[in-house]
């Protein structure tokens, strides 16, 4: 029957095409599967009635086998288990010990405050400054800083704004709080994302272990005592944020984020839910270190502020908070940021300004 | 200056704390128990005009018709 | 009162993929947003089976736990909604639910989804019954007009059964009694907890 033959034949052409469809899926998936289907075949000889290979996919089947008009990612599979431990982790532990931790932080640094109150220089000003950051550093610090509040003060409306704003400002105010909050979070991202990658090579290269890090260590820098530790540029605090902050947690926060920004890239639930447990502790942990670093950067220290404003300190606070540096500064006869030094206090004050 | 900024942390405090009394993000549905936002019930229309026992009459003989062993034999 | 659920029954379901069909054409849906799938499991091999699945309406739907602006409420029926005038079009209902149900008519690079679709077990939405708002944003509302789900109605095998569980479910044990075999309730213990919990007869829950 030459018409059975040739149906033959496209079936075969049908067969090979569909193989090759599925030749790119991962080998191990269709062995699975030519198992369940193995199986399944089985046991409809032996038991007739039972299924139960058939309900073992319906929590899995991502192979080819597992089929649905519907295109699309993971279209054919019928049961995802997974969104219910992500809900559990995002919901439980995330929630309420990333919401603790950061009201803890706050607490933490009322007390300090309370107690120590602003560090102040110990010694009268000498009129002179030197040149702490240059422009380069404070646009790219800035950039990093306002993005970075920018994606905190978002993320936390995301994350905490259900609890805490939703009851506040009700459901369509808090609604469109939140659709500027998600709206400003995915385009800041890759701002940020963008500005971490240049802070770390404007920054990094005195942030590496120097001599005498160690002694301001053990020393915890001086900070409950108020006895000044010499430091280089850089203290080991400093540097601790640096790598463990800006760093570390911030190429986290960046890789997950651009994951979770970008879900037209195929990636299934699963890859974005662990991208979103790790972005959102991350994120908590990130926007805690920061609090530290933006209180003693503001409210916490004196000309702390007005160094990274302006770009200049006065030479009494280099020498308090940075003697090592202070002395590499005056030594080499210029100042850190490759700049001259500066001549005239009061004029370099007002050229400094942004 | 001082006095100002602690009262203003005590309060971010405060405020901060009041968003984290855990409370269950979802209420496990009871039975025939409306929750959630403002929504007109199904018979509260221009169709039924609230008469709860019509529209229930309504949506229990189109569940039975899907019984074809009911509509096949007639019992 | 009634609780409104799905059951797919997975001996009866041809794959004719008729619901699908139904749900786009009576809500009017866009391109590229699938309220209801069908899949076959094991295609191809002896006893494969198909199951049509939508959203379920979860008794403890992991969607409104999750979602940022707590734009879900649920009606005394059990039929899960949303609002799309709050939805911001995260994404979270789609990575928590276990059935896929959550569409979005966008493809998000930068998170631009676009608002949130799902079934509404043809309930519509929080917009006045029969409203062109409603019907723009959720479809028709077939249960305010004492009617049930499209896709249900209209099955050919009677495979999905849709509307009153205690209903559908003694529909449902009658034909496996009958046929004697086929007993799975698929999606039941997902959706809405264990049997126990749901004294409503159940001929056995799976998955």
């Amino acid at each position: 029957m030459p018409a059975l033959s040739n149906m033959r034949v496209s079936f075969r052409l049908l067969f090979v095409s569909c193989v090759m469809l599925f030749a790119p899926l991962p080998l191990a998936a269709q062995g699975v599967a030519q198992e369940h289907a193995k199986e399944q075949v089985q046991r409809q000889q032996t038991q007739p009635l039972n299924n139960a290979p058939v309900w073992r996919d319906v929590r899995g089947g991502q192979h080819p086998y597992q089929t649905s008009q519907v295109r699309g990612i993971e279209t054919t599979v019928l049961v995802q288990s997974e969104g219910e431990i992500w809900r559990q982790i995002r919901n439980g532990p995330i929630t309420i010990y990333g919401g603790w931790l950061l009201v803890l932080v706050v607490a933490a640094l009322g007390i300090f405050y309370g107690w120590r109150g602003k560090i102040m220089l110990g010694h009268p000003r000498s009129g002179r400054l030197i040149e702490r950051f240059g422009p380069w550093d404070r646009i790219v610090h800035w950039s990093t800083a306002i993005s970075f509040v920018i994606l905190a003060v978002t993320g936390l409306t995301t994350l905490f704004g259900k609890y805490v704003l939703l009851p506040m400002f009700g459901y369509t105010l808090f609604s469109w709080m939140a659709t500027l909050s998600k709206t400003l979070h995915n385009f800041v991202g890759p701002l940020f994302a963008l500005c971490t990658v240049v802070m770390f090579f404007t920054f990094v290269k005195d942030n590496i272990w120097q001599r005498g890090d160690w002694q301001w260590l053990t020393k915890f820098g001086g900070l409950f005592t108020g006895k000044h530790v010499p430091s280089w540029r850089f203290n080991i605090a400093e540097k601790s944020w640096f790598w463990f902050g800006v760093t570390f947690l911030g190429i986290i926060v960046s890789v997950t984020g651009f994951v979770l920004d970008f879900p037209n890239f195929a990636q299934g639930r699963e890859t974005m839910q662990m991208a979103n447990v790790i972005h959102a502790i991350s994120a908590v942990l990130f926007i805690a270190a920061a609090l530290g670093h933006i209180y003693l950067g503001t409210i916490g220290m004196e000309d702390a502020y007005e160094s990274m404003r302006n770009g200049v300190v006065d030479e009494t606070w280099a020498k308090e908070h940075h003697e090592y540096w202070y002395n590499e500064v005056k030594g080499q006869g210029k100042a850190a940021g490759g700049a001259a030094a500066p001549a005239h206090a009061s004029a370099m004050k007002e050229g400094w300004k942004l | 200056m001082n006095r100002m900024l602690i009262l203003a942390t005590v309060a971010a405090l405060a405020w901060t704390v009041a968003g984290c009394g855990e409370k269950p993000s979802v209420t496990v549905y009871k039975q025939g128990q409306y929750q959630g936002k403002p929504d007109k019930q199904p018979w509260d229309n221009d169709q039924f005009k609230g008469d709860k026992t019509a529209w229930e009459k309504s949506v229990k003989a189109r569940n039975l018709g899907q019984n074809e062993y009911v509509r096949i034999s007639g019992g | 009162m009634a609780r409104m659920k799905f059951l797919c029954d997975a001996e009866r379901c041809i794959e004719c993929n008729g619901c699908v069909t139904a749900c786009k054409q009576e809500h009017e849906i866009p391109w590229g947003v699938n309220r209801r799938r069908v899949v076959t499991l094991n295609d191809g091999v002896p006893g494969e089976k198909s199951i049509s699945v939508a959203c379920m309406h979860c008794s403890d739907a992991p969607c409104m736990a999750v979602c940022p602006v707590d734009c879900f409420y649920k009606t005394s029926e059990g039929v899960v909604l949303h609002d799309k005038d709050l939805c911001i079009g995260c994404g979270y209902c789609f990575y928590a639910c276990p059935f896929g149900a959550p569409q979005f008519p966008q493809d998000g690079a930068f998170g631009l989804r676009g608002k949130m679709d799902k079934c509404t077990f043809c309930a519509g939405g929080p917009e006045p019954d029969f409203s062109a708002a409603e019907f723009k944003k959720y479809g028709r509302n077939r249960l305010a007009e004492g009617k049930l789900p499209a896709c249900a109605e209209m099955c050919a095998t009677k495979a999905l059964l849709g509307g009153d569980s205690d209903v559908i479910a003694d529909i449902y044990r009658n034909r496996v009694l009958k046929r004697g075999k086929g007993s799975e309730v698929w999606g039941w213990g997902t959706a809405y907890g264990k049997p126990e919990k749901q004294p409503a007869a159940q001929p056995g829950a799976k998955s």
